[in-house]
């Protein structure tokens, strides 16, 4: 007797709908409000890398600098792959398998397209961008989505995928861990 | 040669002479599944390879753009009324030789973006003119993305030569996969290829193409002071 289940398709469409409304790259640059810093807190404890401080990037010329930072860690990055691979094993035990994979490849086709547009409109308004940056702000965003994704259909309340989605949804990009400090653009 | 014929829409298509519309069939179901192929074999893996945070969200979009591109090709196929499991790995289609060598370095990953990538160009220009305008459309809305991706190759490919070790590994890398490539273009002899020219869906011999990107080859791989392997051409 099998336990798999059909893939809940309202529920990825609640998910999308999410995404399309979400003030992609809106806020970037501005100051931290008390909601970026509680969504920031959250994310941080639920990646359970200690505690961190919260910091922010002023323009995307700072932006590059810290992200090709050869020094900076990627144990936060590490951790958020051990995370999405656990969940992705979690949906294809519940799921079969090659309708969960083309839902998911299409949710973020749709997502990185809707992104895309997102990051080259705010990198034309802002100025400073190097090209590449709008992809490398679309990559990280999509990502966003699709992990969100993966954590709503596992029923994962407490994933820091759902604080980092709120981050990108408040129009913030978090740009990952920086010595002690969370750094948001 | 025949009179050409344009098709313009999906629904045209199902009038168009039987040849014409299983050539067509055969370019976009190659399409679905290489494109698939190249995402799940070299871009997602390479995620894990790519040395900062700005190399891992480029390789991301990367990756995404090729699934994606995977996605526009199938669902074409799906309008064409092809059947998805046709569109996918594991079907008929026999996946390209370069696909059964998995990643393992980053080094890998920017020669095949800087070359790999070119082929792929290459592919796509050939159908920027086809007489079946729903692939041509499709065609000339990936070509940036391809672009791009061959322009990530080339990026990376510079930040690699800075040093002696990152030019030797990626000499090396270069000379491992250039030999598979060659050969994306098909044989010489191909009757597909003739039958795609009899109804300019595409424009050039097999051959062509493949003189054309080892010439292209040649020069990007010299501007940033690497050499190709020699290859056998004819395939």
């Amino acid at each position: 007797m099998s336990d798999v289940v059909p893939l809940p398709r309202e529920l990825l469409q609640r998910v999308a709908a999410e995404v399309r409304s979400a003030a992609w790259f809106a806020a970037l640059g501005d100051p931290l409000t008390e909601g970026d810093r509680a969504d920031a807190a959250a994310y941080i404890q639920a990646l359970g890398l200690g505690a961190l401080a919260v910091a922010s990037a002023r323009d995307w010329p700072e932006a590059e600098r810290i992200l090709k930072s050869p020094a900076a860690s990627t144990a936060w990055w590490d951790r958020e792959e051990a995370l999405r691979r656990g969940l992705l094993a979690t949906l294809e035990q519940r799921y079969p398998e090659r309708v969960l994979w083309t839902a998911l490849t299409e949710f973020t086709t749709e997502a990185g397209d809707l992104v895309h547009g997102k990051a080259a409109a705010a990198a034309a308004r802002m100025g400073g961008a190097a090209p590449a940056s709008v992809h490398v702000a679309s990559g990280a965003a999509a990502q966003a989505a699709y992990q969100f994704a993966l954590a709503r259909l596992a029923q994962d309340a407490a994933s820091p995928f759902e604080s980092k989605f709120r981050l990108f949804a408040a129009g913030r990009w978090p740009l990952g861990v920086a010595g002690s400090r969370l750094v948001l653009f | 040669m025949s009179e050409p014929i344009v098709v313009k829409t999906v629904e045209e298509l199902k009038s168009a002479p039987e040849e014409y519309r299983e050539a067509v069939a055969k370019l976009v179901i190659s399409h679905a599944v290489n494109e698939l192929y190249g995402a799940q074999v070299f871009d997602e893996p390479a995620i894990a390879y790519a040395p900062t945070p700005y190399a891992k969200w480029l390789t991301c979009r990367v990756a995404m753009e090729e699934y994606g591109h995977h996605v526009r090709f199938k669902q074409l196929g799906q309008q064409m009324g092809i059947p998805e499991a046709r569109m996918m790995p594991g079907g008929a289609k026999k996946p390209l030789s370069i696909f059964e060598f998995p990643l393992k370095t980053w080094e890998e990953f920017v020669a095949i973006k800087l070359l790999a990538d070119l082929a792929e160009i290459l592919q796509v220009e050939d159908l920027l003119h086809c007489t079946f305008h729903p692939l041509r459309n499709l065609a000339r809305a990936t070509m940036p993305e391809e672009r791009f991706h061959a322009q990530f190759g080339e990026d990376f490919t510079a930040e690699l030569v800075k040093t002696p070790e990152g030019k030797a590994r990626l000499q090396a890398a270069v000379d491992e996969y250039f030999p598979y490539l060659p050969s994306f273009f098909g044989g010489s002899k191909s009757k597909n290829n003739e039958i795609f020219r009899k109804w300019h869906i595409k424009q050039r011999t097999n051959d062509e193409m493949r003189q054309d990107f080892m010439k292209r080859a040649t020069e990007v791989a010299a501007k940033h002071g690497l050499t190709l392997p020699e290859v056998q051409q004819a395939a």
